[in-house]
């Protein structure tokens, strides 16, 4: 049965390297697609660019550098290199394209903001920054969303704080601390069901729930990951779906050539014939991760767990082979197939979060996402490349493809077992 | 060697196969003919496993081909209808993976395939890929593919339909060389020439039903002492028959526009009689051809049509 076996796939492979077009563009996609987005923020292959941001405060008050000191705090420090300058500095250093944003404090915003009298902050942006001055204007509107939040409403406990946060110089006493606490309490106390309404606690959760956003410290690394990184994966899972796609449709090529009849009138059973079949759909598979490591590992250089990134390979192949076969095995022609196969990969890395970041989707489609084999492949190699997740991180990543692949083969391998009967009495 | 035992295929309400039963014997050339619609594909994919009988059975040397198909299978080469090739390898490529699939390899492997190169012509062009190849050359190769592993019995389905003359010719020295080696082949055909060139032994096949088997000495006694004449022109069939009907032994079996063809009982002065009778008539003709008896005459004579109808 083995000899059969490796006889069957060799023929096939051989086939393949005679005509490796089709396979060539496939693997190329993830590479083309990841360097493009990466060569449009600028800087290929390199870490993230951080958002370089010049914050000119002309602001006396606090809430002036509350605003300033936001782009520094721990988490804002990982996306923005922040250089608090004069005015003028900043315009000038914006006009020689040495920043990709300006934000500028003007005076007296604490007391007109207070005062409830409108206020205007202004962000200059470098166009030829690509989306890093876009990250910047969304934060900036994100802060103002919340400073003008909070000053509705703790009006009454800022009224009592507005003497120490128009001066810096005076420090308030333990009572006006305490009276001012109280104050603050209440106000949220009477707003809470407005400003935390239950549906932001609900997506809360779900987000973390995700595997991606999971606390693993003893396990993650980290290195900066790089546009390419962050692309590639997800990228890469959808073509090597593609290639598992192209190595199955093999069975309806060779339907049409009369092939497989000829080998069913000889010495191989319907079953080695799909076993053969889906044999060679994860040897190609197998192929195809190998030279998207390959390039990648050139590319990136980034130090990653074998075992972890082999076993999250090994299941997405099981995986892809699963879903090749009930896919083939459902479709009556090539034309169906190629359809079918075309809607549901699309569609499932779309809601896999392979092409967009899950946290960007839609709560509705981030609720759908685990039901795919992607999600799960693609999160995996985010967990083994930025996150430096060793064996034991990827685990649920492994044992939920594993499981989807091993369903799917029994269900597909059935189907298409029926429908090479079917294709041998044609 | 082979034998079949009252098949019958249905797919939905048409009995392709009407208990169909026959014999053939080791090293014997037995040809199935019919034309298309007959049976003949579906008789062969029964025989080749592909399809389940309805009800008969199958043996090849009295192993029953549904109890151990396996066993049969692994001694029977497949010559299927359309070149069933692999296109982006080459000849030897396609010979060595099909030679290789009925379990041979090294040396067994490289002379099974130089042989089978040899036995259709196409050793010179071994390496080159398939899709280069003439459609002659595709039919010779997907006979080499199934004799490559030197097979005990070929089933041959129609291997020369669609082909130039000369690609035929080619292809039928061919399945004389492998029936020379003793080879068992079952061969079907819609071409009377091919049948009558080649088979040892020939059943005629219509509508699912074996109408008469037999050496081809034997079938053309069935149809011995008549003559079939043929008769065109101008005239209504309906205008020829009351000329002919008085003629004793003389019988109308088939008529188109244009065309009647009596079937003459005795030889000798039959057909001038009938054309004296046909000219006195008046009928305008264009022309009368005498033929002895053939497979085509019983074939007509069987079902009242002609095999190239």
């Amino acid at each position: 049965m083995i000899r059969l076996l490796t006889h069957l796939v060799a023929k096939d492979l051989r086939r393949k390297a005679r005509a490796p077009l089709g396979l060539l563009i496939v693997l190329s996609f993830p590479v083309l697609f990841a360097g493009m987005i990466a060569l449009a923020f600028g800087r290929g292959g390199d870490a993230i660019p951080k958002v370089r941001m010049l914050v000119a405060n002309e602001d006396e008050g606090a809430l002036g550098g509350v605003l300033a000191s936001a782009f520094t705090a721990r988490q804002a420090a990982r996306v923005f290199e922040t250089r608090t300058v004069g005015a003028g500095t900043g315009l000038d250093l914006m006009e020689h394209g040495k920043a990709s944003a300006l934000l500028l404090v003007p005076k007296g915003f604490t007391e007109d903001l207070l005062d409830g009298r409108p206020v205007s902050l202004r962000l200059v942006r470098n166009p030829s920054e690509g989306i890093l001055p876009e990250i910047a204007e969304q934060t900036v509107g994100t802060l103002v969303d919340v400073l003008e939040g909070s000053r509705r409403v703790l009006d009454a406990p800022l009224a009592g704080l507005r003497p120490l946060l128009t001066s810096g110089d005076r420090s308030p006493s333990d009572d006006e601390i305490v009276a001012i606490s109280l104050l603050v309490k209440r106000a949220l106390e009477r707003s809470g069901g407005l400003v935390f309404p239950p549906t932001i606690t609900l997506e809360s959760e779900l987000l973390g729930n995700l595997p991606s956003t999971g606390e693993d410290s003893k396990e993650k690394g980290a290195g900066t990951p790089t546009i390419f990184l962050l692309i590639l994966p997800g990228v890469a899972v959808y073509a090597i779906f593609l290639v598992g796609d192209q190595a199955m449709r093999d069975v309806m090529t060779e339907r049409t050539l009369g092939t497989m009849r000829r080998q069913l009138a000889g010495p191989v059973t319907v079953g080695a014939y799909v076993v053969g079949k889906a044999a060679t759909t994860a040897v190609l598979c197998l192929l195809a991760l190998l030279v998207l490591t390959v390039v990648g590992a050139l590319a990136l250089r980034q130090p990653v767990s074998v075992t972890a990134f082999l076993a999250v390979s090994l299941a997405l192949v099981v995986a892809i082979t699963g879903t090749s076969a009930l896919i083939y095995g459902v479709a009556r022609t090539e034309r169906q197939a190629s359809t079918l196969s075309s809607i549901v990969y699309l569609a499932m890395a779309f809601v896999g979060g392979s092409f967009f970041r899950l946290e960007g989707l839609p709560a509705a489609l981030r609720a759908i996402a685990p039901f795919t084999p992607f999600y799960w492949a693609t999160q995996g190699y985010r967990e083994v490349l930025e996150d430096g997740a060793g064996l034991r991180g990827v685990i649920p990543h492994v044992a939920v493809l594993v499981a989807i692949g091993v369903v799917l083969l029994t269900v597909g391998g059935s189907a298409l077992h029926r429908a090479a009967r079917r294709g041998a009495a044609a | 060697m082979i034998e079949a035992h009252g098949l019958v295929k249905s797919f939905g309400s048409l009995r392709a196969v009407d208990g169909v039963s026959f014999q053939v014997r080791t090293g014997e050339l037995y040809g199935l003919l019919g034309p298309n619609g007959a049976g003949k594909t579906t008789t062969m994919s029964m025989l080749a496993g592909l399809l389940d009988p309805d009800e008969g059975r199958i043996l090849f040397d009295g192993i029953d081909l549904a109890a151990r198909p396996l066993a049969v299978k692994q001694q029977l080469g497949i010559v299927p209808q359309e070149p069933a090739l692999y296109e982006m390898l080459s000849a030897s490529e396609n010979l060595r993976f099909w030679g290789g699939l009925y379990g041979l390899s090294g040396r067994d492997l490289a002379s099974a395939v130089d042989r089978a190169l040899q036995l259709v012509g196409l050793s010179d062009r071994a390496r080159e890929p398939v899709r280069a190849f003439s459609g002659g050359m595709k039919r010779r190769l997907n006979l080499a593919l199934g004799l490559v592993h030197g097979p005990r019995a070929v089933l041959m389905d129609e291997p020369t339909v669609g082909i130039d003359p000369q690609a035929r010719l080619n292809i039928l020295e061919s399945v004389k060389n492998v029936t020379a080696t003793g080879t068992t082949v079952i061969y079907t055909t819609h071409y009377l020439e091919e049948a009558e060139e080649l088979c040892d032994r020939i059943a005629i096949m219509d509508h699912g039903r074996i109408l008469a088997e037999g050496t081809l000495e034997e079938l053309i006694r069935r149809v011995g002492g008549r003559e079939m004449v043929t008769v065109r022109g101008g005239f209504a069939p309906e205008a020829l028959r009351p000329v002919v009907a008085a003629l004793p032994g003389v019988t109308v079996t088939a008529e188109d526009p244009g065309r009647v063809v009596l079937t003459i009982e005795g030889s000798g002065r039959g057909a001038v009689d009938v054309l004296a009778r046909v000219l006195g008539a008046g009928l305008e003709i264009d022309g009368v051809s005498v033929q002895p008896p053939s497979l085509n005459m019983l074939f007509l004579t069987l079902t009242g049509r002609e095999l190239r109808d």
